[in-house]
């Protein structure tokens, strides 16, 4: 890990956290997003639209090359001239060299990512070319010589004031703060120019091998102008943006401002084939055709997914992380989830690797993209990347590779752990203040101690009364069930006793080895996979239960993924894979018995918080609100009940506490608003991470596993 | 009964800030444009409009028409008149085939876009719209088709929605039945 990156990186971070007046903005966008973007979808399929649009994403990706004849045949019949730029380097040059050869003085330019991507407006400047953005948003950081911070509103972390100011400097006068007055301002200032500049330049949204021609997808009207006016068009577009036909280009079309603001389209879709009349003759139109890693990214493996983007901006628009610090920390370049992706092949994997650690996992993005891209996964493996790259930090490489794997010593360590913390626990289940250096920890939400006697101590003198057992059931408690909440576990018996189901305790359990993978250690995870397959399947159980989504995700997913070429272990890792479901889940859909636990005692007012690893990893939000509403209990739903609550297990620890702190703030709020006495989960972590909060700013909102409401139901009416 | 294509484009378009009229003539056209028309209208050509005569109809409303040299006087107009290759319903849009700059011109720098289109010319979406655009990539060899859905618009300060930055400030679709059944010409 680069020590000084990382420092400078945390100073970026601190001071966005200093910035609440973007949080908030940011925080609005996304909430008006999402209700804008429903309304855009109503009576469409959303998820067959992205599986059409990522299955033909997939057929030009694996034949590039191909679609990529097609349109240079078709463009150049209708009289483009193109040229295919290997790197920015000769992207830029090829424009630069254009304009001087022109003698062109202005180029008026439409809103591009892909000449932000190569700084093209550097070069052509270095050239001796002014360059000026139309796009209201791009002028607007041109002036303030800044990047943007969003893919589609570029200039979403600025404020009326700032900008009233900027263009105050260019009138010379001063302009009041109203957003109608400065729309209207930059409509006069940049009109004159498009019909003086020499050149324009503009992106593509798409371009169309059957026709050779590109669609422009935008809403101020001033690519129209860009591409109309000067005597030369010059088309910046990344060889990701190919299309077979024009059917392909209208479901690209449906979806895309759908998805990017909410809109069922933007006010212009601009066709363009060939050099159209202008003047007195005809456009000449030149095609820069970037590739820039993007053939080296069709190639990756475990990343090529991420060449399907259609740039909706959408990753971010949903992410926690990008509405607490915003583009310009969250991004290099291309910003949000995809942009860390982009900013690792396009610009460097070095660029890239803060960005890969600030992202916290909650797949927010993944369930909102178009492209169907698993941009969580995709992450992660690059996190891997710059793990082998740059190492994983020295603390971590120790505990991972030599005492995690090593089941007896990791176990052991965390029991000395339960003594050593004596001092600070005063004998308590919290800790609500550390000492030192670690203070900053429990500044802001408490954290539980370390139990004095694990689940795998207790379990054996646990009293399992059924007589006939209707499955053989394994729990699988991972870290925190183990060896944290050892009661949750207990209570887990409680109910399945009460529904005719014995339950066993492997004891050669170990972690489930996400924590290792997360922070960029698969080998370790890999080991930690075989260590789980052999001990959960020794007894050859019916199911295994899991009362942690995340570890859910590991056995359920990832162990067959980490082990899907290895003969030996495959077909064990898909059986473990295929017994292994959430308790909740197999109590509503194996059991079908949540009906056992109507008429218990209540009622009490309860909000439900959705793990991100069970919504969005393992699909289960239903069984849970099926549950608690059995008990008869009123279930109130907070806002944003899935949204993440911050913790993303290191990441609210070593990570980024400082952002996991300001997601978790903004959970207690919901959760405040609700007006619930209680709020259930069914994750350990986030358990952790909300009861924590809420101890430690005093709320009476009390936080359980929906297993331990169950339970504590159950006891009271016996 | 389900919402007819006619019906759905007007709703939508209304939305989108668009203003539509319904039933129109060309005189009501033409007195419609007088009254709302700030300065000058280009009027580039078009098949449908010439065969209405709107030119004199126009001319007879008062109206200052631009018709010759429209490069040289676009920069200066108020509006710019045009017709429609046809209509997309559920995004309330109009399609104009405008690889002839005048109408390229037209409908890009005044503030104000008038288009009349025919209402027998609606499709029910963008994919129904793929086979008289794909019809008109194959008829011509060059294009610059448009997709117009209401005025321009940005949400770039302040993600507040505002309209009439870069483009037509106003867009007034004219529903003249009648004008013409072919969606490859306007």
């Amino acid at each position: 890990m680069d020590k000084k990156r990382n420092q400078l990186y945390r100073t970026q971070i601190d001071q966005a956290l200093a910035t609440p007046k973007l949080q908030q903005a940011l925080h609005q966008f996304g909430d008006t997003y999402l209700l804008a973007r429903e309304n855009a979808f109503a009576g469409l399929d959303f998820e067959a639209l992205r599986t059409d649009i990522s299955d033909m994403k997939d057929k030009v990706r694996d034949n590039l090359e191909h679609y990529l004849d097609e349109f240079c045949r078709n463009a150049e019949a209708a009289g483009a001239t193109l040229y295919h730029a290997a790197s920015a380097q000769q992207a830029n040059d090829y424009i630069a060299q254009l304009a001087v050869t022109k003698g062109a003085k202005l180029v008026v330019k439409s809103k591009s990512m892909a000449s932000e991507e190569t700084h093209l407006n550097d070069a052509l400047e270095k050239a001796g070319t002014r360059v000026l953005e139309t796009d209201l948003g791009e002028w607007i950081i041109q002036l303030a010589g800044q990047r943007p911070s969003h893919m589609v509103m570029p200039a979403i972390h600025m404020f009326k004031e700032e900008i009233a100011e900027l263009f105050g400097k260019e009138t010379g006068q001063e302009e009041p703060a109203e957003i109608e007055h400065l729309v209207e301002v930059a409509r006069q200032q940049l009109r004159q120019s498009y019909l003086d500049a020499d050149i324009g330049i503009t992106g593509a949204n798409i371009a169309v091998a059957e026709t050779g021609g590109i669609a422009l997808v935008t809403n101020e009207g001033n690519a129209r102008l860009t591409s109309t006016l000067p005597a030369t068009h010059v088309v910046l577009v990344g060889i990701e943006k190919l299309v077979p036909t024009l059917e392909d280009a209208a479901k690209i079309v449906q979806v895309l401002p759908k998805n990017a603001t909410g809109q069922l389209l933007t006010s212009y879709v601009t066709w363009i084939r060939g050099a159209v009349p202008s003047g007195d003759g005809t456009k000449d139109l030149h095609i820069v055709l970037l590739d820039n890693g993007r053939r080296t990214l069709a190639a990756s493996p475990n990343c090529k997914a991420a060449l399907n983007c259609i740039r909706c901006g959408a990753c971010a628009n949903v992410c926690p992380v990008y509405q607490t610090v915003g583009g310009h920390v969250f991004g290099h370049i291309y910003i949000g989830a995809i942009g860390i992706i982009l900013t690792a092949f396009y610009h460097g994997l070095e660029h890239a690797a803060e960005l890969v650690r600030a992202c916290i996992g909650c797949r927010a993005c993944v369930t909102v993209c178009p492209s169907k891209i698993d941009l969580e996964s995709i992450i992660l493996s690059l996190r891997e990347q710059v793990g082998d790259a740059e190492g994983i930090g020295a603390g971590k490489a120790l505990v991972f590779r030599k005492v995690m794997r090593n089941r007896k010593l990791f176990h052991s360590l965390i029991r000395a752990a339960s003594l050593l913390q004596k001092p600070v626990t005063r004998g308590e289940r919290t800790i609500r203040h550390l000492p030192l250096f670690f203070s900053s920890l429990t500044e802001w939400r408490t954290l539980p101690t370390v139990a004095e006697k694990p689940l795998r101590d207790l379990f054996d003198n646990l009293p399992q009364q059924v007589e006939q057992p209707r499955y053989k059931v394994a729990l699988y408690g991972g870290c925190a069930n183990d060896f944290i909440y050892p009661e949750l576990g207990i209570d887990l018996v409680t109910v399945m006793n009460r529904l005719d189901i014995q339950v066993s305790y492997p004891k050669e359990q170990n972690c489930c080895g996400i924590p290792a993978l997360y922070s960029g250690d698969k080998e370790t995870a890999v080991e930690m996979a075989k260590q789980n397959i052999d001990a959960l399947l020794k007894d050859d159980p019916d199911f295994v239960l899991t009362t942690c989504p995340t570890c859910t995700i590991a056995l359920q997913r990832d162990f067959v993924e980490h082990l899907h070429d290895n003969p030996a272990w495959v077909d064990k890792a898909r059986r473990l894979a295929a017994i292994t479901v959430d308790a909740a889940s197999f109590i509503v859909n194996q059991l079908q018995a949540a009906d056992r636990f109507e008429g218990l005692p209540g009622p009490e007012r309860v909000t439900y918080h959705d793990a991100c690893h069970l919504k969005r990893g393992v699909g289960v939000w239903q069984e849970p609100r099926e549950l608690i509403r059995a008990t008869g209990a009123e279930l109130v739903e907070m806002e944003h009940a899935d949204r993440c609550c911050g913790f993303g297990g290191s990441y609210s620890f070593t990570s980024h506490p400082d952002i996991s702190k300001n997601i978790l703030n903004d959970k207690l709020k919901d959760i405040e608003n609700s007006g619930a006495d209680c709020v259930a989960m069914d994750c350990p972590g986030c358990l952790m991470q909300i009861r924590g909060g809420l101890e430690k700013q005093e709320k009476k909102t009390r936080a359980v596993h929906t297993i331990e409401l169950l339970a504590e139901r159950l006891k009271t009416k016996s | 009964m389900a919402e007819s294509n006619l019906d759905l484009f007007i709703r939508v378009a209304e939305k989108a800030s668009a203003s539509v009229l319904q039933d129109c003539d060309t005189v009501f056209a033409a007195t419609y444009i007088s009254e709302h028309l700030t300065g000058t209208l280009l009027l580039p050509h078009s098949p449908s409009l010439q065969r209405l005569g709107i030119q004199d109809t126009l001319a007879q409303a008062g109206v200052n028409l631009v018709t010759g040299d429209v490069r040289q006087q676009a920069a200066a107009a108020g509006g710019g008149l045009t017709g429609a290759n046809f209509g997309i319903a559920d995004t309330g849009t109009i399609v104009l085939e405008s690889t002839d700059e005048a109408t390229r011109l037209a409908s890009t720098l005044p503030e104000q876009h008038f288009v009349l289109l025919d209402p027998g010319k609606i499709l029910v979406d963008g994919i129904a719209a793929v086979a008289p655009l794909r019809a008109l990539h194959q008829r011509d060899a060059r294009n610059f088709i448009a997709y117009i859905t209401g005025p321009s618009r940005t949400a770039d300060i302040e993600r507040v929605l505002t309209i009439g930055v870069h483009g037509p400030k106003q867009l007034h679709i004219l529903l003249l039945p009648g004008i013409s059944d072919d969606p490859l010409e306007n």
